[in-house]
C-alpha cells in the first residue's frame, strides 16, 4: 500500500485532544517539520508524550495547542531551560506529569504487551511518586517487595522522524533509535516523516537498520531536513545557532510572534529558504 | 605537583572514583573526561560512551552537537536504551550526575526550585535520576560551585533519593549516594548516620570555607586531609582530550558562556574530522 502523504494529510487525522507520542531524544531527531504543521493548525488540547523532551514540546506549549506534558526532562540541554514549558509550568496553564526515562517507556512496553502496569524498582523513594498520582506502589505476590507499578501509556499517534523511508512504510534509522520503536508500537496510528523516500526494494538493503515496521506505520512524509534545528545523524548535527535564535525571541510576545510568523506559518520549503536554503543549511550543519 | 586548574582538579578527582568494567556515561563534559582519564591510567577495562546513549568504547572528545557523530566516525559500538537501563538496572553502569541541588542526606534535585506544582523556578525534570538511585551500587555527583544555595539542608524536590526513611524502607543500599566533588573538596556519605561527610579539602580551601558555603551545619574533622593535586600526566591527558575547552563551559555563565559556546560550536566539527577522518556508512 502506498502510504506517502504530506504533512497537512497527516494533521487532518489527528483531531483535538489526542494524546500524541513524539520519537527523537533531546535535540537529536525529532520531528519538527510535523511539530511546526500542528502548530500552525487549529488544534487544540493535545496531551504529549516525550522521553526527553526539548524544541517540540516548547513549540507546542508556545503555541496554545497543549492540554497536558507526560514528561521524563524537558530541556534544551547545554543551551539552557525550555522557555514556555517554563512560563507554563510556573503559571500553571498546561497540566504536566513528571515521569522518569525508564517509566516512559515501561509505559508505552505495558500497552503494546497488553498489559495495564509493569513493575519498577525505579522512582521509589523520590518525589516523583509524590507529585505524580499516575504511578501506584504494590506488594509483588512473589517476594513482598514493594515495588511501582508504571501505568500504561496509549498514545493515538506517534510522530516520529527517521533517515530514510519506502512508501510503504517501513523506516531506517541510522543514529541513536531513542525510544522511537516503542512508540510507534503503542501508538494508534503512526506517522514517519522521513528525509527521502526509497523504493522497498533499496531500502531492504539496509537490513537490520530498518527500525520501524510498516505493518504499524499509517503514513509516511518526505521532509528533507525535517528534524530541523534539531539534528538527525548521520545527515546533519543540531542547529545551535537556531536554537540561540529561538530562545532571544522567547524572550517577549512580540519577538515570538514574530519567530512564528517567519519560521512556522510558513510552508516547510519557505523554511528552508528563510534559513539561507538547503545548500547553506549544508555548509553549516552536514558533518 | 603540576598547574592546574579547578575544573581539571575536579575531574581528577572524579576520575579516581571510577574502576572495573562497567559502562561510564558521557553526559557531560566533566563526566566524560573523567571517565577517559580513569581509562587512561588506573581503570582501563572501563567501557566508555560517547554520549548518553549510542556508542560504547569510544574516545570521548567533548563537543555541543557531535555525540552521535563521535559514535559513526570512530566505530564505537552502538546501544539502544534498552541496553543502558539494563546496564543499570544489572549495576554495570555509571554516571556523574551535575544536579542543581544536593541535600545533607545525598538525595538530589533537577526537577524544580520552588514546590512542584507551583515552581519558583521550573527546571527540566528527573530525567533518567531516578532509574540510577534505585539500582547503582556507586551514587556520583559533581558540582563545579559548591554553595549554600547548591549544597541544601534539605533539596526542594527529590529527583534522586539519598538517605531517607523511604530508602530504608524499600531499596536498602541499592543507588545509595556515594561521592560528591565539589570546587571545595571532595566529600563521601556515612551510611549509618545517612549524611554527608568531607573526605578531603582542596588545595586552599579551609574547614571556614566549606562551612560558609554549605547551606547546613557541616563538620570538618581535624585532620581531613588535603585533596592530592592532579599529577602531570593527569593534566596533560585532560587537556589533550578536550581541545575544544567544552569543560570551562560548565565553569561560566551568561554572556561569556554564550560567546564560547559559538566559538565551539563553529570549530568542532574541524576537530572531529582532524582527530577522526570521516568514514561512510
Amino acid at each position: 500500500m502506498n502510504k506517502v502523504m504530506n504533512t497537512e494529510e497527516v494533521i487532518a487525522q489527528i483531531p483535538s485532544g489526542a494524546t500524541i507520542a513524539i520519537g527523537g531524544s533531546s535535540l537529536s531527531r525529532k520531528p519538527m517539520a510535523l511539530v511546526r504543521a500542528l502548530a500552525r493548525s487549529d488544534r487544540r488540547d493535545l496531551r504529549l508524550i516525550v522521553n526527553v523532551g526539548g524544541p517540540e514540546v516548547d513549540l507546542l506549549v508556545g503555541t496554545g495547542k497543549v492540554a497536558e506534558v507526560i514528561y521524563a526532562f524537558v530541556g534544551f540541554e547545554v543551551m539552557g531551560l525550555a522557555p514556555h514549558f517554563r512560563v507554563a509550568r510556573q503559571d500553571g496553564s498546561v497540566k504536566f506529569q513528571e515521569w522518569t526515562e525508564f517509566t516512559v517507556m515501561a509505559g508505552l512496553d505495558a500497552t503494546i504487551k497488553r498489559v495495564p502496569f509493569l513493575p519498577t524498582h525505579a522512582a521509589l523513594g523520590t518525589d516523583v511518586l509524590r507529585v505524580n498520582p499516575a504511578f501506584k506502589t504494590f506488594q509483588d505476590p512473589f517476594e513482598g517487595q514493594t515495588l511501582v507499578a508504571v501505568p500504561a501509556l496509549k498514545p493515538d499517534v506517534a510522530l516520529l522522524h527517521v533517515n530514510l523511508a519506502d512508501p510503504q512504510g517501513n523506516g531506517v534509522i541510522l543514529g541513536d533509535g531513542h525510544m522511537d520503536a516503542l512508540c510507534a508500537k503503542a501508538a494508534g496510528k503512526t506517522f514517519l516523516s522521513a528525509e527521502q523516500i526509497l523504493l522497498p526494494e533499496r531500502l531492504q538493503t539496509y537490513g537490520r537498520d530498518v527500525h520501524i515496521f510498516r505493518t504499524i506505520v499509517t503514513g509516511v512524509v518526505e521532509a528533507p531536513w525535517g528534524a530541523h534545528f534539531t539534528g538527525c545523524a548521520p545527515e546533519y548535527r543540531a542547529d545551535l545557532l537556531h536554537v540561540q535564535e529561538y530562545l532571544r525571541a522567547s524572550r517577549d510576545g512580540p519577538s515570538w510572534s514574530q519567530y512564528l510568523e517567519q519560521y512556522v506559518y510558513v510552508s516547510d520549503k519557505e523554511y528552508l529558504s528563510r534559513l539561507g536554503g538547503e545548500h547553506t543549511l549544508g555548509e553549516r550543519l552536514r558533518v | 605537583m603540576a598547574d592546574s586548574t579547578i575544573d581539571e582538579l575536579i575531574i581528577t578527582c572524579m576520575a579516581r572514583e571510577l574502576q572495573g568494567e562497567v559502562l561510564v556515561s558521557s553526559v557531560t563534559a566533566f563526566g566524560s573526561l573523567a571517565a577517559h582519564l580513569a581509562k587512561s591510567t588506573h581503570a582501563p577495562d572501563l567501557a566508555v560512551l560517547s554520549t548518553p546513549e549510542s556508542g560504547m568504547d569510544a574516545v570521548p572528545l567533548p563537543t555541543l552537537s557531535l555525540g552521535q557523530f563521535l559514535t559513526d566516525h570512530q566505530r564505537a559500538i552502538p546501544l539502544t536504551m534498552e541496553d543502558i537501563f539494563d546496564e543499570i538496572f544489572t549495576d554495570r553502569f555509571r554516571i556523574w550526575i551535575n544536579p542543581a541541588q544536593i541535600d545533607q542526606h545525598g538525595s538530589v534535585n533537577i526537577s524544580v526550585i520552588g514546590p512542584w506544582d507551583r515552581p519558583k523556578v521550573a527546571l527540566v525534570g528527573s530525567r533518567g535520576i531516578p532509574e540510577d538511585t534505585s539500582h547503582l551500587s556507586q551514587g556520583l555527583y559533581y558540582l563545579t560551585a559548591h554553595s549554600p544555595r547548591t549544597v541544601v539542608a534539605k533539596v526542594d524536590f527529590i529527583s534522586g533519593v539519598g538517605y531517607t526513611p523511604e530508602r530504608a524502607q524499600w531499596l536498602g543500599a541499592h543507588g545509595a549516594p556515594t561521592r560528591l566533588v565539589t570546587d571545595l573538596g571532595v566529600f563521601g556519605f556515612d551510611p549509618e548516620r545517612g549524611v554527608m561527610v568531607p573526605r578531603s579539602l582542596h588545595p586552599g580551601v579551609t574547614p571556614q570555607m566549606v562551612k560558609e558555603r554549605t547551606g547546613f551545619p557541616i563538620e570538618i574533622p581535624a585532620g581531613t586531609p588535603a585533596t592530592p593535586a592532579p599529577s602531570a600526566e593527569e593534566v596533560a591527558i585532560i587537556r589533550a582530550a578536550d581541545p575544544l575547552e567544552v569543560r570551562k563551559l560548565e565553569m561560566s555563565s551568561g554572556k561569556e558562556s554564550a560567546e564560547k559556546l559559538v566559538a565551539i560550536y563553529e570549530r568542532e566539527r574541524q576537530t572531529l574530522h582532524a582527530a577522526w577522518p570521516r568514514r561512510r556508512h
